[in-house]
């Protein structure tokens, strides 16, 4: 418990980590509250096209070239493009961990073997890989979501790597094996307890990451079709970019903003998490 | 019947310049209640030599045997239900424990491996931090929470939880203050007393060794050039090395540091990587003969269960000991 | 005699989170010419903090020089500029550390580091203070000294490259050297060659030197003096043979009965019941208290200052100087 409180004030510390957190707080409040606040479906055709934002009550954040409530679609996107960060992070997270913990543990040749594999991910260009993905299996929101993390789950790979090395050679790990404890149990619960903080900071930034992704990919119109995303909000705003601009701004601003939290609660997190800084 | 017995035991790894052959060639026994010391420098192979005793790196030849068990070669399993006899306590207070894990759950581990039941556990863990003398109520708490000698108890009370015959102690107080090494020593050896548990205790510091050993085995370069009981070889080392050893310990007293004649011994600790050919000591031996370029000594048994690695110990002529120190009847 | 060395009351505090901490609270002690005073205590004593103050070299944040002098030949250290401190140290006082492994810039080799000090302090050619450099590891006894100039630390051994260290400390003549636990690192057999060449180049100068160490071993076999420092507080001094052939207090005589030494083979070590107070949290009366078997009442509530139970000895003990005035010896600083 003590830990814990211990945990949240180290991180209180670092104002821009607070900020970035009640930023993200209010994506989430937006996610979640959509169905309340737009209780109409937000595809709906609503009003006028092309209004502008804050001139009427009725649209505060203004319609686009098909007369959508641009707030309503926000919000819904909100949820959406949060639940992609999330389980694509996820996804990355499980796939980097996993391969980077059996590497480590192991040696040898199942180092070797992994390493390569790893490495034969990371070279290839990545949006590249998405669309190439997303194209084979199809524009399904859970599509997207599995490709983005099938990309960007390399360096969480190399980071639980390094951890469990430098963790593998310690005594109490030592002192495991000496009890006659099995490899599993080691490497679950003495070693990635242990090596688990810098990667969920990593996963933190990953998660932004995977919300850049995508929106480039919805931006290039291969995103799933009924579902409302930032990313796609802005790819639907394309063609009156010049006039009608604040079409994609808008949603891009959302996305800004919420990488921005995002990477900040990664600093946040590093800081509190590493017990280097711990007096500082 | 010998507790722990080690026949002709070598261990080699490869690093990125070479094999270093860490553990050349080594046998003894340890005897059940008794305190059986290995003592050298850096490089000697004593830590590696703790470790492959129970099979915590990979041996490359030799046999180990626990009460009498061959478990050289035993599978996983059958090993396991070995482990029990032969525990091990850390030197480094600060990495012997997981900081993410509770006292309670940190002793009570090798219970939870064995497949004890949680109430058995918890009763167990309670006994045992007293044997230690660790306040009860510690067992909720982290390991950053507690000092450094704490923390040493803690992993004790850790090795003692299955009751095992023999506990291979490395290097447990080098890193502790000399006020908390005492505490730590004095305990060892109550726990000795009370239990009739072995120890096979590694160190690098003579004066400690002084207090707890029994028997002696002196290690340079992988090999053992000496072995014995203890109060016998302070007295009168047969070995070149050992003597020199002796004679660079510094002295917690200013009287005798400053009138013994000191010999210091010169050159560097050869590397593992290239040891001298013949005996690994002629180096830096004063009395190095051409045979001992060529020729390795074995270990051959000396009158009174002494033995020495060395084609002209000391023990044969009447060799002067640096170390001129009577040693007292201890009280 | 004026001292070569005189630390005056010097107090070092550590600005934390958890508070100010006294880490070194009115030290005072005198180093002459030629003689080798030993700075013996635990972890967390303040020994560490006391040599870095004198070469003022502390870490700025959290530490600071809170009070106090150092008075190297008269002049004050405390007070001098950076600029001037920087022609102090190396020149007239040097110092060596723990572990020569990582004091040793590694990506450069020796001989460059030796030179770079060498000529810090003297406007030589580079030539002139390659050959100064030879000559400085011949006389550390450096095998090969000529060719060694190239190697970097890592190809060298603990006690090469200790070695080097004591050779860049030196380099420069200066009056007194400060020795940071400089063998606590090596194999025993190192030690005693690093102690023994420590005591020739002291012998051949006529250095100061101040060694800091837990090791009482070391300190019988080096030390003419010896300060035993506990919880930021010097609580004894004496020389060398009268502190282990009668410590004074208490705490000494824990530390003395706490190491083995040959006198008590095989017995039962003394050991000091308890822990070192932190230094958030020091008592009110004396630090030592909590854990003495002497303790009366006074010693909790008022804090004993240094007095001079016998001549040339000091203790900051009240049960020290009961005894000794009971014996009507003078009491008094």
């Amino acid at each position: 418990m003590t830990a814990t409180i211990d945990f949240a004030r180290r991180f209180a510390r670092n104002r821009a980590a607070l900020a970035g957190f009640a930023l993200l707080l209010v994506v989430i409040a937006f996610a979640i509250t959509a169905p309340w606040l737009f209780p109409r479906p937000p595809l709906r055709i609503v009003g006028r096209p092309e209004v502008w934002p804050f001139l009427s009550w009725r649209f505060p954040l203004g319609t686009d070239s098909l007369g959508r409530d641009i707030a309503a679609m926000v919000a819904h996107g909100a949820r959406t493009t949060l639940l992609i960060g999330l389980f694509a992070s996820l996804t990355a997270t499980l796939i980097g961990v996993t391969i980077g913990a059996t590497a480590a543990y192991f040696g040898g040749w199942v180092d070797e073997a992994l390493m390569r594999f790893t490495e034969l991910f990371q070279t290839i260009p990545n949006l590249i890989f998405v669309l190439t993905i997303v194209l084979i299996l199809g524009q399904k929101i859970a599509y997207i979501t599995l490709a983005v993390g099938i990309v960007t789950w390399t360096p969480i790979a190399r980071l639980t790597r390094a951890e469990f090395l430098t963790l593998r050679d310690r005594e109490f790990v030592q002192a495991c094996r000496s009890m006659g404890m099995g490899d599993v149990r080691i490497m679950l619960r003495e070693i990635l307890p242990n090596a688990l903080p810098p990667v969920i900071v990593l996963a933190s930034l990953v998660v932004a990451g995977a919300i850049l992704f995508e929106s480039a990919v919805s931006f290039l119109g291969l995103g799933d079709p009924d579902v409302s995303s930032w990313g796609r909000l802005i790819g639907d705003g394309r063609t009156l970019i010049r006039t009608s601009w604040y079409i994609c701004a808008v949603p891009g601003i959302a996305i800004m903003l919420t990488v921005l939290a995002l990477n900040l609660i990664g600093d946040g997190l590093n800081d509190a998490l590493n017990p280097k800084l711990r007096d500082r | 019947m010998a507790l722990l017995s080690v026949r002709s035991l070598s261990v080699e790894y490869r690093t990125a310049r070479g094999t270093v052959r860490a553990v050349d060639d080594v046998s003894f026994d340890v005897l059940p209640g008794e305190t059986v010391a290995l003592v050298g420098e850096s490089g000697c192979g004593k830590s590696t030599l703790g470790k492959a005793v129970i099979r915590l790196v990979p041996a490359c030849d030799g046999r180990i045997a626990i009460d009498g068990t061959d478990i050289t070669d035993l599978p996983p399993r059958a090993l396991n239900a070995v482990r029990p006899k032969v525990q091990m306590i850390f030197q480094d207070p600060y990495g012997a424990l997981n900081p993410r894990h509770s006292v309670g759950e940190i002793i009570g581990q090798p219970l939870s491996v064995a497949g004890w039941s949680r109430a058995d556990i918890a009763a167990r863990v309670a006994a045992l931090m007293d044997q230690v003398a660790l306040p009860r109520e510690a067992a909720r708490r982290y390991p950053h929470e507690f000092s450094g000698g704490q923390r040493q108890r803690i992993g004790i009370a850790r090795a003692l939880a299955l009751r095992p015959k023999l506990i291979i102690c490395d290097e447990p107080v080098s890193a502790l203050d000399v006020s908390v090494r005492a505490q730590v020593i004095n305990l060892l050896k109550d726990l000795q007393a009370a239990t009739g548990i072995a120890y096979l205790f590694i160190s690098h510091d003579l004066s400690v060794v002084e207090h707890v050993a029994d028997r002696l085995l002196v290690m340079y370069l992988g090999r053992i050039v000496e072995g014995g009981r203890a109060r016998e070889i302070w007295e009168r080392p047969a070995h070149p090395y050992t003597r020199a050893l002796l004679a660079a310990a510094p002295v917690a007293d200013p009287k005798l540091a400053r009138s013994r004649a000191r010999s210091v011994l010169e050159g560097e600790l050869p590397s593992p990587l290239d040891p001298p050919p013949g005996c690994a000591f002629h180096t830096r031996c004063p009395l190095a003969q051409p045979r001992c370029r060529t020729e390795r000594p074995p270990l051959r048994a000396l009158p009174g269960g002494r033995s020495v690695a060395c084609h002209y110990d000391l023990l044969g002529a009447a060799a002067p000991v640096d170390r001129a120190v009577p040693i007292r009847a201890s009280a | 005699m004026a001292p070569l060395l005189e630390i005056d009351r010097l107090s070092v505090s550590l600005f934390t989170r958890a508070g100010v901490l006294p880490a070194v609270d009115g030290l005072s002690l005198r180093v002459d010419a030629g003689e080798t005073v030993a700075i013996v205590g635990e972890s967390g004593c303040g020994k560490s903090l006391s040599a870095l103050a004198v070469m003022r070299l502390l870490p700025e944040p959290p530490a600071r020089i809170v009070g106090g002098a150092v008075r190297l030949a008269g002049r004050d250290l405390v007070t001098l500029s950076e600029g001037a401190m920087r022609r102090v140290r190396g020149k007239e006082v040097s110092m060596i550390f723990q572990d020569p492994m990582t004091s040793l810039n590694p990506v450069v080799p020796i001989g460059a580091q030796l030179i770079e000090a060498i000529r810090q302090h003297n406007p030589i050619s580079h030539r002139a203070a390659q050959a100064r450099a030879v000559a400085l590891l011949e006389k550390v006894r450096i095998p090969d000294a000529a060719r060694r100039l190239d190697d970097y630390p890592h190809q060298l051994s603990g006690g090469m490259s200790q070695r080097v260290m004591i050779a860049m400390a030196i380099a420069c003549e200066p009056k007194v050297l400060i020795a940071d636990e400089p063998t606590t690192a090596l194999d025993v057999t190192i030690q005693a060659q690093i102690l023994k060449l420590m005591q020739e180049l002291q012998a051949a100068s006529n250095m100061a030197v101040v060694i800091i160490t837990h090791d009482l071993g070391v300190v019988a076999e080096t030390a003419d003096r010896v300060a035993v420092m506990y919880a930021g507080r010097k609580v004894e001094e004496a020389p060398v043979e009268a502190l282990f052939e009668r410590p004074l207090h208490p705490y000494t005589r824990g530390l003395l009965g706490a190491t083995p030494s040959p006198a008590r083979f095989g017995g039962r070590l003394a050991d000091i019941a308890g822990t070192v107070p932190s230094l958030a949290e020091l008592p009110a009366g004396c630090a030592f208290a909590q854990r003495c078997p002497l303790a009366f009442e006074r010693c909790r509530l008022e804090r004993p200052a240094l007095s001079a139970p016998l001549p040339h000895r000091l203790a900051a003990c009240f049960a020290t100087e009961k005894e000794f005035s009971r014996d009507g010896a003078p009491v008094g600083s």
